[in-house]
């Protein structure tokens, strides 16, 4: 997987996304704003696009199945066939574009071009894209392998139709995308527009920019469930809860500026803050302040009735544990229900468990070469089917140079890449698949560390 | 004793292979294929015309238009009267070599229309694949059969040698047709993707090359299925010598080549051909000798002649500008035509 240009290969661009993503607009954007370029689109699903100079061929997807003892290694035959005649032409396309339906599984397409020669040869897998419907995937998400595969494998995710959902639900949506897939770079469009240069040429197989992910900002986990923006007047209020599912709830309140999106967005991060702080325990009946303290609400009493005490009128922002829903939590104001102006969601990780999620891993030292390649080979043996991408950069005991991979499945690409210098050596490395335990990667890589 | 060995193998340069003629067409040559009579060259390119040139003089006898967005296949008639051609706007094409002209223009059933084929013997068939779909036409345009869907794209068909029974590949196995029959007379089944299919010219054997880089060897008789694993590449490259004893195969740098006599190649260490540096983009024996021609993606072109493991050696070779695409031998043996990646098309004499 060397740079194209070198090897006189074509990129190819993997397109994915539900039927009505925006995927088709997208494409139409591609070819019109590259007018003069030859692009080939291969296309699933039949769509209106077409602009002079550029081939459009329809193909049907034909999964097939490797005989050589990997359950997941499949490839496109239907890719194969037209790729190669496409391939034999002397004008040749400056770029390819594969368009799948709604319900292909990006991991036989993206396999195609490792696993056969002729492929490998001439085509240069540049990234895979997956346009996102942010209204209507929520239907798909929870319930569609296709779709979460498609998040997980992209390289490139458009969050598209950004306009018609609000501030908060984009948030949500983003930061459940992120703790699915923490290597592939997001980005809001309406639409789908983006500039070009941020969808073709992005070299999410290329090696060379294997390191430019950085696991460390890859999973916001946030520690609360909820916020809302309250504009509360000077004065007592109250907030009432009826028992739920916990005995405890931790909660923060933090003035803010404004009651906005904006605002709420800003108090995000210091809040997590306050949420790593020890924590205050208050009873029923207590007394809760705008204090920017960490609170663990008590509710174990008949009465779950706390005071809100506000001094100067303002807009506050209520961070909880747990969505109030849960709890029936209200917040009353001279007898009168207050409600929040502006809230959001936050789904914490651990909800979603079972399914795709990124592991990142971020470690200094130096990894015995024996003991990982024992491990990265079981593994990818054992569960390369789950495995759906992964990258990084490691740091082996004994060879001056940073080693570089990336994989899809059970295939594995790796090679030495530049010296570490003066540079502390790291290793870091993502893992993005299904059913992923983060605590036992985790554990097995650092048994691998020399 | 080493002094008599390296006399017996002492190397014996091969020699060049003579040009007769060469001419190039519009762009990548995909087919090439010798009239049964020996008079014409018909070359198609990947863009779609394609060209007759005499067979034995740089002469162009006719232009065809072939096919819009590309030609995929053409095919002789045993007659050598009439050419079918097949491409990527879904239709197979009859030209007359008398008036030069397409006579008919026909549906294959599909986008793409890949792979003709003409049965022998008297009022010849020609069966088409394109996508799933497998027709059978008369040599005047009308279609005979159209024989239920594959379940998945047709990769090749071949007519068993001197029979008339056509098979039929796709992921998934064999399937042998009988012209009389719609449905399929009997199938070879095998979970993965076998991507040509050579019959033995007994007819004893059907060879295939797979996408998972094997060969599969399926012995009609009992219908068991062998399989030689170990190339680098799928293998796409097949010819069985004209005793149907030897089974030359691609698939990588080396050409290797199966003894099918006595039991079989099951067990068996395979002859290597090695001296290309490139991948091998096709290999094939004489129709009636004993000479094996092979080409790489690198434009070498080599003739071997088979004696056993260690003795096999090349005998001629030529170096084409571009690299090989597609070589056909000339039907009395004594010539070779090569077609290359930048349309090149060069006739070579063995003698």
């Amino acid at each position: 997987m060397n740079t194209a240009i070198l090897n006189n290969q074509v990129p190819v661009t993997v397109l994915t996304g539900f039927l009505g993503s925006g995927k088709t607009t997208l494409l139409n954007r591609i070819l019109t704003e590259n007018h003069g370029k030859r692009i080939a689109v291969i296309e699933n699903e039949f769509g209106e696009i077409g602009v002079d100079n550029d081939l459009v061929i329809g193909a049907e997807e034909e999964i097939f199945e490797m005989n050589n003892g990997c359950i997941c290694c499949t490839v496109r035959g239907d890719l194969i066939r037209i790729l190669g005649n496409l391939m034999k032409r002397r004008d040749k396309f400056d770029y390819i574009m594969v368009e799948t339906t709604g319900l292909a599984d990006p991991g036989p397409v993206a396999q195609t071009f490792f696993m056969d020669t002729e492929m490998q040869e001439k085509l240069q897998l540049d990234s895979v894209t997956t346009v996102v419907d942010a209204k209507h995937i929520w239907q798909h998400i929870d319930d569609s392998d296709e779709a979460r595969e498609q998040i997980a494998f992209a390289d490139v995710i458009l969050l598209n139709k950004i306009d018609l959902v609000t501030e908060g639900e984009l948030e949500q949506l983003e930061a459940r995308i992120r703790s699915m897939n923490g290597a592939a770079k997001i980005y809001r469009t309406k639409n789908a527009v983006l500039e070009m240069d941020k969808i073709l040429n992005v070299g999410g197989f290329d090696l060379d920019r294997a390191m430019e992910i950085d696991p460390q900002f890859m999973e916001p986990e946030y520690p609360f469930e909820w916020a809302g923006i309250y504009n509360l007047s000077a004065g007592t209020h109250q907030l009432v809860l009826q028992e739920g599912p916990d005995p405890m709830m931790k909660v923060a309140l933090v003035p803010v500026n404004e009651s906005t999106d904006e605002a709420l967005k800003d108090a995000v991060e210091p809040v997590v803050m306050v949420f790593s702080d020890d924590e205050h325990e208050l009873s029923a009946g207590g007394t809760l302040q705008p204090s920017g303290q960490l609170i663990a609400l008590n509710l174990t009493a008949d009465e779950l009735r706390f005071d809100v005490q506000i001094d100067h009128p303002s807009a506050y922002a209520l961070f909880t544990e747990h969505h109030p829903d849960e709890f029936q939590a209200q917040l009353f104001g001279n007898s009168t229900l207050v409600k929040p102006v502006v809230e959001r969601e936050f789904k914490p990780d651990h909800e979603h468990d079972d399914e795709v999620t990124s592991v990142g891993i971020t470690t200094p030292g130096d990894l015995d070469a024996d003991r990982l390649n024992d491990w990265i080979g079981n593994l990818l043996r054992t569960k390369g089917i789950d495995i759906f991408r992964m990258k990084g950069i490691l740091s082996i005991k004994g060879e001056p140079n940073r080693f570089v991979f990336q994989g899809v499945h059970m295939l594995f690409d790796g090679r030495p890449d530049r010296p570490w210098g003066s540079e502390p050596r790291y290793n870091s490395l993502i893992f993005i698949g299904r059913n992923l335990d983060r605590a036992e990667l985790t554990e097995e890589f650092e048994a691998c560390l020399a | 004793m080493s002094r008599l060995n390296n006399l017996s193998n002492r190397i014996v340069p091969p020699s060049q292979l003579r040009e007769n003629w060469t001419a190039t067409i519009s762009d990548h040559v995909i087919d090439l294929a010798w009239s049964p009579d020996g008079k014409y060259i018909a070359a198609a390119s990947v863009l779609g015309p394609v060209t007759i040139f005499e067979g034995h003089r740089q002469a162009v006898i006719h232009a065809f238009e072939g096919h819009e967005f590309g030609t995929m296949s053409i095919a002789w008639h045993p007659d050598s009267k009439v050419l079918a051609s097949a491409g990527q706007d879904g239709k197979i094409r009859l030209w007359d070599m008398t008036s030069g002209k397409a006579t008919h223009s026909l549906d294959g059933g599909a986008a793409w229309v890949e792979h003709l084929a003409w049965s022998g013997g008297k009022n010849p068939i020609l069966a088409s694949a394109a996508g799933r779909k497998l027709k059978l036409w008369n040599d005047v345009g009308d279609l005979v059969r159209e024989f239920s869907d594959h379940q998945s794209t047709i990769s090749d068909i071949q007519w068993k040698p001197h029979a008339r029974q056509l098979a039929s590949i796709a992921y998934s196995g064999v399937t042998l047709w009988d012209p009389q029959q719609s449905e399929a007379v009997r199938r070879l089944e095998w979970q993965g993707s076998s991507l040509v299919i050579a019959w033995s010219p007994d007819g004893k054997h059907i060879a295939t090359g797979d996408q998972d880089s094997t060969v599969h060897f399926w012995i009609m008789s009992t219908g068991e299925d062998l399989q030689m694993s170990g190339y680098p590449t799928k293998v796409l490259e097949l010819s069985w010598d004209a005793t149907s004893r030897y089974l030359a195969t691609g698939g990588g740098q080396e050409v290797t080549v199966w003894d099918c006599s006595g039991r079989g190649p099951a067990g068996t260490k395979p002859i290597t051909l090695s001296g290309h540096q490139d991948f091998l983009s096709v290999v094939r024996f004489q129709h009636h000798g004993k000479l094996l021609a092979s080409g790489c993606a690198e434009g070498l072109v080599y003739v071997w002649q088979l004696r056993g493991r260690i003795s096999s050696r090349v005998v001629h070779e030529a170096a084409l500008k571009a690299g090989v695409t597609s070589l056909v031998w000339s039907p009395n043996d004594q010539f070779i035509a090569v077609g290359d990646e930048s349309g090149g098309v060069s006739v070579f004499s063995i003698s």
